[in-house]
This record gives C-alpha cells, sequence and structure tokens, in this order.
C-alpha cells in the first residue's frame, strides 16, 4: 500500500497530461508572425490611404506568349530588387513567383519542386494586352477567364465572366522582407544614447513598423532561435471578393468551412498555423497547427470555385477573415521562402480538384488490403501476442487484413531491428498473418538511434546524409523514443538509395537490410514532422542545417513528406516487378497523397474528437489527400462500448480504418466487447467489407481525378447554399451512398440534410424516403446506422463474411438498384488484382451497371432493363482486352442477387435478356424486388429486364 | 407470402450434394417432400418452404442459413467436415469456398473438389500421436499429483494430531496462568498504594510524557518514511520507465531533479554503458555522516533500538530504581559487600545476606516491606504476561492449523482433493532478460530487475479462474495476484498465472498484455486430473 500522498500525486497527474499551450508557440510569441499581424493591422488602420509600396516595370509582352517576367520596385526600399515572373499555363492555373535579385542571401525557392509531379504545361492560349497601366490575359476555351496585373500598386486579378475571384496583394500586404546585415548592436546603442540630436527618422516605418521586432534572434521557452539569415518573412494578402466560404489548408481540428480568425467574426484569436507539429493530446476546436501542413484553399460559392496553392514550406500562418460583402479575405505570412503562389480558376470544386491534381498528383490506387480493417495497438507485446489476437479474431468472425507493430518490437527503438527476446521469430509469425491473406505494417520513425551496434545509424553516419546542427558540421543530436537520437536528411540525395536498401529482404553488397521481413510488409512512417522531444515546440531547431545548406525552417513542413515518398519508393523496390506498397504518414505536405495513407495523429476517446475527426478527414480530401482515417476509438483513454460503437462506424465509412490505442489504454479489441456491442462490431466491420467494391472503385475514380472519396455536401451540390457549411455527413465517391456518422451520445435519431429532389432508399430497410423541407429523419440507435442510398444509384457489394479482404475475390456480388424518380439508375465496378501495377496495362474488369426504364401506361413504370456493360472497354484503359489475364482468373464470379428498390408494383416476369426466366420475390409493403441468383458472370455484358406491364 | 416463382431454371449449379457439410445429427432432416409435381424442402426453422433444388445452390434462402450448409452464401453457418479416416470438424461458414484449404477439414471438403487435397490420413495418424503423446503427459502428471493428493493427506493427519496436541499444551498453559494470575493479583494488591504514590514524582511524569512524545515522533518518523520510500518508488520507475512520448519537459525535470537528490547518474548515462551504477554507490555513505558528531543516534540505531526503548516497562523501572538507589542509608558495606569477597565465597555470603536482611526488615530496620512487596509483584506480574504470551501463541498456532484443515480440501482453497496444498509457498520464477519474475505459490508474485534492485510485488494471491465455478478444471488453470505496487500513471500491479498440465512446476512464459498487468504461464502437476476423469465427463 501506498501513502495517501502518493495517491493524491495520481489524483493530480490526468490535469497535467493534456494540451500544452505553453509548448507551442501563438503568433504572438513568433516574430514574424507579429510583424505580419501589425502590418495588416497599420493597413487597417490607416484605410483608405494605405497603398502597398510594391509596383513593377510594365513586362515587355507580346501578345501571345503565356506570361512574362519583370522587375519589382519597393518605395521603402529603393535599393533592394524583386522579380516578377506571371506565368498562364493550362487549364487556366496561373502561377505567380516573386523573388528577390540578387540579395545577400537566397530565399529558399525548392518547395514546389518538391510538391509537383513536373513541370506544369504552359498554355498556348492566351492574349495579353497592355493598357491604363495594366497588362490583361485574356483566356479560357470560352475566353470568359481574365487576368489582369496592375503595375503601380502591383496587384494581380483573376476574373472569370467579369467577377472577381482571386486577388493578390488587393489590400497591401504584400511584403517581402529582403536579406539584410545585423547592424552593429554598439553602434545602434550609441545612436540611441546620442538621442534627439540623431533622431533616426525610418522612412519604411508607415509600412514595416519602426522597432525591429525579433528581426535576429528570437527565444521561446528555453530555446534560441539563432536565425543566421535575419528577418525573411513573406506576407501576402489573397482575397475571394464573391465567395463566402473557404475550405482546406488542412491540418486543423476546425470546421470544414473555415471560421474567421480576425475582424468582427472571429471564432478564434490566433491565425490558423501551418507547421507540422506533434501536439500531444491535441484540442478538438483549435486553429493551432498539427502534424501535417497542404497549403491549399478552396474559396467556394454558389456559382464559383476557385483555389489557391502557396507553395511555402516554412512555418505559415493565415487569418482569414469573412466579411460582410460575402466574400473572405485572408492574410498568408510565412517565415522564409520565395512567393510561389498557384491559382486554380475552378469554376467548379470538381474542377479546382482535378486542376490541383495535375499540379501535385493523385493518390495513386492502394494496395486493396489496405481498404480493410487495420487492428493496431501500442503495442502487441511479442510474437505470440500477435498470434494470439489473430485467432481471436478468427475464432469469433471478425474480419480483419491487417495487423500493426508499434515501436516496441524494436530492440531499443531501433527500427528494424526485432527485440528478440519477444519476438523471437518474426519472419514466421508475419507468414502465419500472411497465411491467412492478411498484412503486417511495422513502424519505423525517421529517428536513429546513436549507437554504433545500430547498423542503419552506422550506416547513415558513414555516409553524412544526417540532419546537421546550426554549425552545419556533424549530426544534429536530439532526443526521441530511443533517447540520444539523429535524423536522416531525405533532402540529401546520398540517403535515397540507402533507405532503399535498408528494405530489401535479401542482403546484396553485404550491406545490412531487413532480412528479418517479408516483401508484404507495410511501413507506418510516425514522428515524422519530426516530433523531436527536447527541441522546441517538441521538433527540430529552425536553425539545423540541411542539404544544400537550407534551414530546417525552410523546409520543414515538406520533412514529413520526403520520409514517406522515400519509404514508399524503398517498399516498392523490394519487388521485380515492383508492387503497391503501403505507407501511413503522420505528417504530410501537398504532395503526400502520392505516398500512401494519413491519419489525424494522437486523438483523444472523447465525442468532440470523434466528431472533429470525421470533419479533418474531409478537410484531408479537400487538400488533395483522401486516404485518410481517424483512430478507431482515440488513442488516448478508455472508450465507453457506446463509443466505441459509434467509432467503428466512423471507420468503417473513412477511406482509411483503423483501431488504435496508447499503451496506458486496457485492451480493445472488438471480440473483447460484451455483448450486444461485440456483435454490433462484427457487424459493421462485415458491412465495411461488403462494400470494399464501393470503396475501391471510388479510390479508383480519385487516382485519376483528384476528386476526394469522402465528398462534403458543397463538393456534390456547389450551387446549394444551405449545404456549404454541413460538414457531419458526406456521400462517398460517385456511389450515391450518403452516411452520417453519429459521433454523440445517447442519439436516437438524426436528419440528414438532403440538397435535390430525389428519392433517398435506406440502405438497411430499403425504405423510399422523400425529403420534407430538405431534411429526412432517421432513426439512429445505436444498433441503427444513417446510411442512405440516393435514387439512381446501383451498389455493387459483396455479402459474405470472410476472414480477410483477399479472400472474397471469387465472392459473387449482390446489386443494390435505386431507381430516381424517373425509373433510372447507373453504378460502376472496378476489379483488378489488387496488389500489382497490372491494372496499367489493362488488366482490369471495369464495368457500368445501367437500370433504364420505360414507360408504362400509365404514371408508372413498363418495364426496366437492367444492363452491365464494359466500361473498361469504353475508356481504353492501357492495352485493355476484356479477356486479360485478371478478368480470366475472375470469370467466374457470379452476381448473385439483384435488389431493385422504387419499382412501384409488383412486376409480372423477369427475364435474362434473349434468354430463361429467373426466380424472384417482391415484397409489396417496401416496393422491393429481389432478383434471385441470376447467374450472370461479372465479367460479361448481360441485361435482365423486369416486365411490370 | 411470395414462393419463389419456379421458372425454367438453367444455373451453372455447382450440383453439390444436399448433405454436403451437414453434421450427421441432422442428416435426416435434409429429404425433400413432394407437392405435386416437385420437390419441396422447408427451412429447419419452419419460416420457408423452397423448392429441394435450392438446397445447397450456393444462395440463400432461409433466414436461418439452414439451406446452405454445404456453401458459404448464407452468414454464420456452420459446415461439417466428415474428415473420413480422422474425426469430424465443423467449421465457420466464412471458411467455405475462399481459397484456403482449412486445417480442420483434412477431407478438403471445405473447397470446391480437387483443390484441396485430403489430407485425413496424415492427419489422423499426427493427431493419435499426439493426443498419445498428451495422454502420456497426463499420464505421467497425474501421478505426480496422486502424490500431492497424498501429501494432503499426510497434511491433514499431521494438523488434525497438531490440533490435538495444542489442545492438551492450551489446557495446562490456561491452569498456568490461572495459577501465575492469582499470585500476582495477590502480590500487586499489597503493592498497589506505594506504586501510585511513587508515580506522582515529577520524574516519572516527565518521562511518561518523554514516552509519549517520542512514540508519537516515531509514528510520524515512520510514516514520512514510508512517504519517502514511496515517492522514491515512484520517482524511481519513472526515470527507468518514463515515457518520453508525454514530451513533457517537466517529466524531464523530475527524473533530473530525483536523480540529483539521491546521487544517481542520469538514467541515459546508465543506459549507454553500466559503469555509472558502480559510481553511486562509492559516493553514498557521505549523505549519512553529518548526524553523529553530538553523540546522536544515526538512522540505523533509531531503526534498531528505538522500538526496545518504546518497549521498556516504566513501573517495573521505577520499581528497579528504588531496589537500586534506595534511601541513601541503604547505600551500606552491607550491600556492596559482595564486591569484597572472593567468588568461591559469593553463593553462602548470598544467602547469608538474605537471610540477614529479610531479619533485619522483620525488626523495620531494613527498608521494610514495600521495597519487598513490590518487587514481588513485579516478578509476579512478568511471569503471568510471559504465561500469557505462551498461551496466546499456542492459541494462534491451533487456529492457523485449524484453518489450514478447512483450506485443504475446500475447493476454493488448494482444491477439493487438496492437490494443490504441496504447492503452497513453492516459489517459482523465470527469467526473462530484463527481470526475473517470480511467482510464490498463493502467497506473492514480484518482478525483479536482473541489474540489481529491489523490484516490485505484482501482487498477492487472491483468487482462482473467476470465470468458472470452485470445482471445474477451468477454475485451477488460472491465478490472479493483485494489488501489487502502483505503477507510474497506472493501475495496481497485478497478474494472472496461467497453468495446464505438465510433469513439472515450471513458469513458460511472462507478457504485459496491458500496462502492469501480467500474463505468465506455466505448468503443473496438480492440474494433471486422471484420465478416467474425462471419460466420466464425456459421458455425462
Amino acid at each position: 500500500m501506498r501513502s495517501p500522498g502518493a495517491l493524491l500525486l495520481f489524483l493530480l497527474l490526468p490535469a497535467a497530461l493534456a494540451f500544452k499551450q505553453s509548448d507551442f508557440k501563438i503568433c504572438s510569441q513568433s516574430g514574424f508572425c507579429r510583424r505580419g499581424r501589425a502590418l495588416a493591422a497599420r493597413a487597417q488602420e490607416s484605410s483608405s490611404s494605405w497603398h502597398s509600396p510594391y509596383s513593377i516595370d510594365p513586362p515587355e509582352l507580346s501578345p501571345r506568349q503565356p506570361g512574362f517576367t519583370t522587375s519589382v520596385h519597393s518605395s521603402i526600399h529603393p535599393n533592394v530588387k524583386f522579380v516578377l515572373d506571371v506565368m498562364i499555363h493550362e487549364e487556366g492555373i496561373v502561377r505567380v513567383r516573386m523573388d528577390e535579385e540578387n540579395g545577400l542571401r537566397k530565399r529558399y525557392n525548392e518547395a514546389a519542386q518538391w510538391a509537383l509531379i513536373g513541370e506544369p504545361p504552359l498554355s498556348n492560349d492566351v492574349l495579353w494586352t497592355t493598357k491604363g497601366g495594366k497588362a490583361k490575359a485574356v483566356y479560357g476555351p470560352k475566353k470568359d477567364m481574365e487576368l489582369v496585373v496592375d503595375f503601380n500598386p502591383l496587384k494581380i486579378t483573376l476574373f472569370r465572366g467579369g467577377k472577381e475571384q482571386v486577388t493578390l496583394n488587393g489590400r497591401g500586404l504584400l511584403h517581402m522582407e529582403h536579406f539584410r546585415t545585423k547592424e552593429d548592436p554598439k553602434l545602434a546603442e550609441h545612436i540611441e544614447s546620442e538621442g534627439q540630436s540623431v533622431l533616426q527618422v525610418n522612412p519604411a516605418a508607415w509600412f514595416e513598423g519602426d522597432t525591429q521586432d525579433a528581426f535576429w534572434e528570437e527565444t521561446f521557452s528555453t530555446w534560441t532561435d539563432t536565425k543566421p539569415k535575419g528577418p525573411e518573412s513573406l506576407s501576402l494578402d489573397i482575397t475571394f471578393p464573391n465567395h463566402a466560404h473557404v475550405y482546406g489548408i488542412p491540418q486543423h481540428a476546425t470546421n470544414l468551412s473555415l471560421p474567421s480568425t480576425t475582424g468582427p467574426t472571429a471564432k478564434y484569436t490566433d491565425p490558423f498555423r501551418l507547421y507540422n507539429a506533434d501536439v500531444f493530446e491535441y484540442l478538438s476546436d483549435s486553429p493551432t497547427s498539427l502534424y501535417g501542413s497542404i497549403p491549399l484553399m478552396h474559396a467556394h460559392s454558389a456559382t464559383s470555385t476557385v483555389a489557391v496553392f502557396n507553395a511555402l514550406a516554412s512555418e505559415t500562418w493565415i487569418d482569414i477573415a469573412h466579411v460582410e460583402k460575402g466574400g473572405v479575405e485572408t492574410h498568408w505570412i510565412s517565415e522564409s521562402g520565395i512567393l510561389d503562389v498557384f491559382l486554380l480558376p475552378g469554376p467548379t470544386p470538381t474542377d479546382v480538384f482535378t486542376q490541383y491534381a495535375h499540379l501535385t498528383g493523385t493518390a495513386p490506387l492502394p494496395a486493396q488490403w489496405s481498404l480493410g480493417y487495420h487492428q493496431c495497438r501500442w503495442n502487441y507485446v511479442s510474437s505470440d501476442d500477435v498470434r494470439g489476437v489473430q485467432n481471436r479474431f478468427d475464432d469469433e468472425d471478425f474480419p480483419v487484413d491487417v495487423f500493426w507493430l508499434d515501436i516496441e518490437y524494436a530492440e531499443d527503438h531501433k527500427y528494424f531491428m526485432w527485440n528478440k527476446k519477444t519476438f523471437p521469430d518474426p519472419v514466421e509469425m508475419t507468414k502465419d498473418v500472411e497465411a491467412v491473406e492478411r498484412k503486417m505494417v511495422v513502424i519505423v520513425d525517421p529517428h536513429l538511434k546513436r549507437s554504433n551496434d545500430y547498423p542503419v545509424y552506422k550506416r547513415a553516419s558513414e555516409l553524412g546524409v544526417l540532419v546537421k546542427p546550426k554549425s552545419g558540421e556533424g549530426e544534429y543530436e536530439g532526443w526521441c523514443w530511443p533517447g540520444s537520437s539523429s535524423w536522416i536528411d531525405f533532402f540529401h540525395p546520398g540517403s535515397w538509395d540507402f533507405w532503399i536498401s535498408l528494405f530489401k529482404t535479401n542482403t546484396i553488397d553485404g550491406q545490412w537490410s531487413w532480412t528479418e521481413s517479408t516483401n508484404n510488409i507495410g511501413v507506418w512512417n510516425d514522428m515524422n514532422e519530426p516530433s523531436v522531444f527536447n527541441g522546441p515546440e517538441i521538433t527540430m531547431p529552425k536553425d539545423n542545417v540541411h542539404y544544400g545548406g537550407w534551414e530546417h525552417r525552410d523546409v520543414h513542413n515538406i520533412n514529413g513528406m520526403l520520409f514517406a515518398n522515400h519509404t514508399f519508393q524503398a517498399a516498392e523496390a523490394r519487388t521485380d516487378p515492383p508492387r503497391r506498397p503501403f505507407v501511413l504518414t503522420r505528417a504530410f505536405y501537398a504532395g503526400s497523397q502520392r505516398f500512401g495513407a494519413m491519419w489525424t495523429g494522437d486523438n483523444l476517446g472523447t465525442w468532440e474528437h470523434m466528431t472533429i475527426g470525421v470533419k479533418m478527414v474531409l478537410a484531408n480530401g479537400v487538400g488533395g489527400m483522401p486516404f485518410a482515417g481517424s483512430d478507431v476509438g482515440g488513442f488516448f483513454g478508455n472508450p465507453e462500448p457506446e463509443m466505441l460503437v459509434r467509432w467503428y462506424v466512423v471507420g468503417a465509412f473513412s477511406p482509411f480504418f483503423r483501431a488504435h490505442a496508447h499503451i496506458d489504454t486496457k485492451r480493445r479489441e472488438p471480440y473483447l466487447l460484451e455483448e450486444p456491442y461485440k456483435s454490433l462490431l462484427r457487424d459493421i466491420l462485415r458491412l465495411r467489407y461488403s462494400m470494399l467494391p464501393v470503396w475501391y472503385t471510388a479510390f479508383r475514380e480519385t487516382s485519376e481525378s483528384g476528386v476526394p472519396i469522402l465528398r462534403p455536401q458543397y463538393v456534390m451540390f456547389p450551387g446549394d447554399e444551405a449545404g456549404f457549411g454541413i460538414d457531419d455527413q458526406y456521400y462517398i465517391g460517385s456511389s450515391g451512398l450518403l452516411v452520417k456518422p453519429v459521433t454523440q451520445k445517447g442519439i436516437k435519431e438524426v436528419s440528414v440534410y438532403i440538397a435535390e429532389d430525389q428519392v433517398y432508399y435506406d440502405y438497411f430497410t430499403n425504405h423510399a424516403h422523400r425529403t420534407k423541407n430538405r431534411h429526412i429523419t432517421l432513426p439512429a440507435n445505436l444498433d441503427q446506422i444513417p446510411l442512405l442510398i440516393r435514387g439512381g444509384s446501383i451498389i455493387p457489394t459483396r455479402e459474405r463474411p470472410r476472414r480477410s479482404s483477399p479472400l472474397m475475390k471469387h465472392d459473387p456480388f449482390t446489386l443494390r438498384i435505386a431507381l430516381d424518380t424517373s425509373g433510372n439508375a447507373h453504378g460502376e465496378v472496378y476489379l483488378d488484382d489488387g496488389e500489382t501495377y497490372g491494372y496499367g496495362r489493362g488488366d482490369v474488369v471495369w464495368r457500368v451497371f445501367g437500370a433504364e426504364s420505360t414507360k408504362g401506361k400509365g404514371k408508372g413504370i413498363g418495364t426496366v432493363r437492367i444492363s452491365s456493360a464494359d466500361l473498361a472497354a469504353r475508356t481504353q484503359v492501357g492495352a485493355y482486352d476484356p479477356k486479360n489475364e485478371f478478368a480470366r482468373s475472375v470469370g467466374d464470379v457470379r452476381v448473385e442477387k439483384l435488389i431493385v428498390l422504387g419499382l412501384g408494383k409488383k412486376p409480372l416476369n423477369v427475364v435474362l435478356d434473349g434468354g430463361r426466366e429467373l426466380e424472384w420475390e417482391f415484397a409489396s409493403e417496401g416496393g422491393v424486388l429481389v432478383v434471385k441468383d441470376p447467374a450472370v458472370r461479372v465479367v460479361d455484358d448481360w441485361a435482365i429486364v423486369v416486365k411490370l406491364e | 407470402m411470395h414462393p419463389w416463382l419456379l421458372l425454367a431454371l438453367a444455373l451453372p449449379s455447382l450440383a453439390l450434394d444436399k448433405t454436403h457439410g451437414v453434421p450427421p445429427s441432422l442428416v435426416s432432416k435434409y429429404v425433400p417432400s413432394t407437392r405435386g409435381s416437385h420437390q419441396t424442402w422447408t427451412c429447419l426453422d419452419g419460416s420457408k418452404e423452397i423448392t429441394w433444388s435450392a438446397v445447397n445452390d450456393d444462395y440463400c434462402d432461409c433466414r436461418d442459413g439452414s439451406d446452405e450448409p454445404g456453401t458459404s452464401a448464407c452468414p454464420n453457418n456452420k459446415f461439417y467436415c466428415r474428415n473420413e479416416g480422422h474425426i469430424g470438424a465443423i467449421i465457420q461458414s466464412s471458411r467455405v469456398n475462399d481459397g484456403l484449404c482449412e486445417q480442420e477439414c483434412c477431407d478438403g471438403s471445405d473447397e470446391p473438389s480437387g483443390v484441396c487435397p485430403n489430407t485425413c490420413q496424415e492427419v489422423g495418424v499426427e493427431y493419435r500421436k499426439k493426443t498419445e503423446a498428451e495422454r502420456k503427459l497426463r499420464k505421467t502428471g497425474s501421478k505426480i499429483r496422486s502424490s500431492y493428493i497424498a501429501y494432503a493427506h499426510k497434511e491433514q493427519k499431521r494438523l488434525e494430531a497438531l490440533v490435538a496436541d495444542l489442545a492438551k499444551e492450551i489446557e495446562t498453559r490456561e491452569k498456568e496462568v490461572e495459577r501465575l494470575r492469582d499470585i500476582a493479583e495477590r502480590a500487586e494488591s499489597l503493592s498497589a498504594a506505594e506504586l501510585e504514590r511513587k508515580k506522582q514524582s515529577p520524574l516519572y511524569q516527565s518521562l511518561l510524557v518523554h514516552h509519549t512524545a517520542l512514540k508519537s515522533l516515531q509514528k510520524e518518523h515512520k510514516k514520512h518514511l514510508e512517504r519517502e520510500k514511496a515517492l522514491g518508488d515512484i520517482l524511481t520507475s519513472l526515470r527507468a520507465d518514463y515515457n518520453p512520448n508525454y514530451q513533457d519537459m517537466a517529466v524531464l525535470e523530475a527524473v533530473r531533479g530525483w536523480e540529483a537528490l539521491a546521487g544517481l547518474p542520469h538514467i541515459n548515462d546508465v543506459r549507454k554503458g553500466d559503469d555509472g551504477e558502480a559510481d553511486t554507490t562509492a559516493d553514498k555513505p557521505k549523505t549519512e555522516d553529518d548526524v553523529e558528531d553530538e553523540g546522536l543516534w544515526n538512522a540505523a540505531k533509531i531503526e534498531k533500538e528505538l522500538d526496545q526503548l518504546l518497549k521498556t516497562d516504566h513501573v517495573t523501572l521505577l520499581l528497579e530504581y528504588d531496589q537500586l538507589v534506595g534511601p541513601a542509608s541503604a547505600q551500606s558495606l552491607l550491600l556492596d559487600i559482595s564486591a569484597y569477597l572472593p567468588d568461591a565465597l559469593l553463593p553462602s555470603y548470598h544467602s547469608f545476606r538474605d537471610s540477614l536482611l529479610s531479619a533485619l526488615s522483620v525488626f523495620g530496620i531494613g527498608r521494610g516491606g514495600t521495597f519487598d512487596s513490590s518487587a514481588e509483584s513485579n516478578r509476579a506480574r512478568v511471569a503471568l504476561s510471559d504465561a500469557e504470551h505462551s498461551l496466546k501463541l499456542t492459541q494462534d498456532e491451533q487456529r492457523t492449523a485449524n484453518e489450514d484443515l478447512l483450506d485443504l480440501f475446500d475447493p476454493e482453497g488448494f482444491g477439493p482433493e487438496g492437490e494443490w496444498k504441496k504447492l503452497d509457498g513453492m516459489c517459482l520464477s523465470k527469467d526473462t532478460g530484463e527481470y526475473t519474475y517470480e511467482v510464490c505459490l498463493f502467497d506473492e508474485a514480484k518482478q525483479i530487475p536482473n541489474s540489481g534492485g529491489s523490484g516490485f510485488s505484482l501482487g498477492k494471491f487472491s483468487s482462482w479462474n473467476k470465470a468458472a465455478g470452485p470445482g471445474e478444471l477451468e477454475y485451477y488453470t488460472r491465478q490472479h495476484y493483485t494489488q501489487g505496487a502502483k505503477c507510474w500513471n497506472g493501475p495496481h500491479r497485478s497478474v494472472e498465472l496461467v497453468f495446464t498440465c505438465g510433469t513439472e512446476n515450471t513458469l513458460l512464459t511472462v507478457v504485459e498484455l496491458e500496462k502492469c498487468e501480467y500474463q505468465i504461464t506455466g505448468t503443473t502437476p496438480a492440474l494433471c486430473r486422471p484420465l478416467e476423469d474425462e471419460h466420466t465427463k464425456d459421458e455425462l
């Protein structure tokens, strides 16, 4: 027994463990943010008399060129030279770049290079004119796009149909702090002491302010940032004059439609911040930065969507103000880097997604198994523990595809190195998991234990590819899981082949590699913000030095993406031909979607975190990174069974579906719950598996178009203003499924918003809902999921419970045919082998299902013709051949059941087109027709005719 | 009700046998009824009548899934594989036609024919080998177990004899106590008044106050020591295990502060190499030196002698004081003459002195009756309390023996046959590299760091497997040790000890499945019930 004093100490602990604001900066603690906000405040005060000090030389323009480069002058620093580059690219994307010319030092200019998939092609469809101090470009298929560049003061405005869409520097907040030499402090003191006699008049004070606020050295808590390059921040105002909603800039725990941070409508006092950070027990409603940063913002109105991609990698603060006229003013304040802004012209959300995808790429088609259920915990403690968990899943008949190992598998947290006391047989364990077509995902973090008996560290050290301290010499040493650690500098090209070599399962050239693994193991890249336990704001000092001499401050937000990027490449290179790797990352940046999935980090097991997790995943989709999810159950805490059941629904309707738990929590694998919760979880898992064809088909679409998998109202119905603020319900791909997960305690029913005059069917009861006041009320007891099928959709599912998703390969399909108000419907299913890149060669089955009605004599339907056609042949994927290898391997897969919703009356007969009559059953109360086993093959063209009259 | 409309059916049917996957007990239910010109079949739950051809046609017609015993078409079904040459097995329908050959179905009937080989011959042989090995193990184990039971019976006899002996002894001792109490009471009645008077002395009163003060101080001191130890333990485990994920510089500060205070090297340096620890032991004694100058007691002396001091019987002291000092006059040659006598003469001198003194007192010359009667009463009191103590010890011994007797064959104690008694207090241990885990059965489980140090209690024996009933085999497969040392930011440590039948008492594995909750597996012959037991069970 312990003394009461000790008990008291424990009682006090939980409060001490929550989010610590003091660990992270607010704007007023960050010199450049303070300066940026002060600039905006001065502009606000001077109002009409305020003007930007920046102007440009009229460019030399020939009418058909895609853009121009010209000099920029600053009236407050006439001796400093800047250069502006304005280019119009295909699809009407405008790129604006500005840099200091021949400055004392060089601004970081490589952010876009890491984000983009290539140089965006220039437009050849532009007509420039120069008149009255402006250059104007007209372009676009309808010639309704106009880019107007005002020379003095510099202002750039994008118009569509004569209407202002985006304006840069319209409020005159553009400011690029030039490089300068540090004044001798003694000299400055001397001047000050001379007092009035040498009163320095700073002619720039009206704009820059009259103090040199944190120009050089800056201290936060116990850390001092030496800032050897001095001030180099960048301020830019971006205004969307006719758009009332802005979305994007993940990752923040906030509403999808971003609230104001400044002005009379402000919800928060601080700007949104983008600075990848490992935030312990983060708040569920806050503008603070989290693990990832995508500087992409959508602006939306009922008639137009545009977006801005601000390719910055340094710490960035974004003020947002919804203004009375119905527009949004934003102010972006970044610590370093050139100005490199892309304007995406829209005009619809879908267009913007595609335009952004053409710049930064899409999420590739993932390994199909990675859409199954992932079971994780910190930690499964031994190989036998893993086997035991797998056995329990099997005994209880819960489907699962992936078992995860967190950091404790690694001896002394030396990643790749198994702790042989607890994992004596890692390969055999992995093979035991793979025997049921499941996979293992193992964590590999970017910090390396500084120990010469760790071959990974030793080699990285020999190669000189570790991040350097501010001196630029030696190895930066920080504290993380293994204790004293160093970090691989993935900006260093010398690290790339080295990293690839580590993942080889066979030894090559005598170099150490992960021979104790299999080619199927997925990799979890955590802590890649990077998280440094004893660093400022739990990350690296900004004056650390990366390859090429760039400071960490310049590249911080990209750092985590490079880690996942090279892990993805390394995992892919394990086999020849390569197979689709699975990599999960916590930190991310624009372009990270190309390298795998993300999750919303270390959330809490609370209803608030469940709620915000849904919004964060939606926002990530807007940011072009759709393969996302939040940890089911919450990382911290012990969720009550009701919460856990609801959270599994959230997970089952997220692209990435993983349950995870902290080491201090009770075990909560789904089979451990009491009844009725246990059976509810089994049903939810089986529901997810039955819908894998829907998810996989949705992933195929996003891998091509960049349109997110989870689609909020504004994406689905861009003209319906009432839906713009809705972020607690969403559609899944183009499937027509609409879900509203319950994320509150004790809920009995929910109201789902419907934007259109269309029939929606309850997925489970088949009940047809016609909207009243644009809302459908659905029962939502704990065993009920508010899930609707939009009239006009055909949903392909596989309803047979299996242990893992690859085992469903030969299972038959069920088609839910939800007729719209005019008796028609369509849907798709996309299939391939799920693990190779054979799809690029046309090894696919991609079908479109249709239902077309003819009118009957009266008001109703006469006949419905349900058919299947080859969509791959229509769109010509690769060298597509309907009899390709994959199609042949699933030649035995049939459609076992049709469920036709919305017929209205009992059919006379159901006939396979050109053949026999089929068995069917009709329930008159719901009007649901079930056609029994038409025995048609999924790879074939077929038609089934339902005759009602 | 809308029955399936049966029309020209031309399915590329799997043509499965209608009883494919049906367990032997239900085979008789899979026969068609004739309804006019066609054959029908009714779902086993009676919910629906379907065509006979719809049985095992890979489409789920019945709500209870009974029409698809041999396919995966209905969820939550069971599939029976006959496994001829081996023994039949039941698997979940989710395993049927999934492309994998199930181990349980050695006949390969879970997949379409031709996919899985029939391995029942080999599997059967292997299985019989395995069962035989298990049977042998059980047999050997159960022999050892019988010796445990025999031991329990011997224990029973020994304890019964002991109880009887103790009963006799108690009787004797009770009489002795009675006798001594009588003497003491009589002696005390003589001296009580005089003693009362002496107790009024300011010296005695002050002594009492000092005594109370010292006792209070000791109590407080102990409380503080315990508290300091508890805090030390918390900080030590914090230092050893603190979790950098909390990313809390305050925790780091606390660790560093503790290290400075306790004179420990930084944990990080210790982990780097093992030389750190050696240094600290050399440094340690310094801190304790300062106290000793003024003749004050050091911690060791306080620990050793304070209790003794506090147990001092002041009344006795008071009386002894009188005996020693007496009135000044009594400090006479007569009393001290022994110092001048050669040793050889001492005994005779003493008897002479005693008789002389008693004579003196008779004549009122000596120190008189008070002196004698007080000493007498004191001696009597000591003798009484000694006798009472001995009686209590004997009674306790008897009670323990009685309790042990009760436990011996208690299903919730050492098992209905007393088979666990032999293991009472037996300590088993398992070295896992970093720690050695020790379980002293029915007592306490401990975690001892191999690098040295005291380790933690993982809990005391609290119960058998609560999920089963006392007397059932399952009940004895698990022991729970609970309320061990508390974890930092976690629960009290606890152990679930999982036993299987084996010929040795040994621990096999240790895992910490949840923070501070350990699962230890091991074997013991105590669980090897004789084989006949199983047969009788099966018949039931």
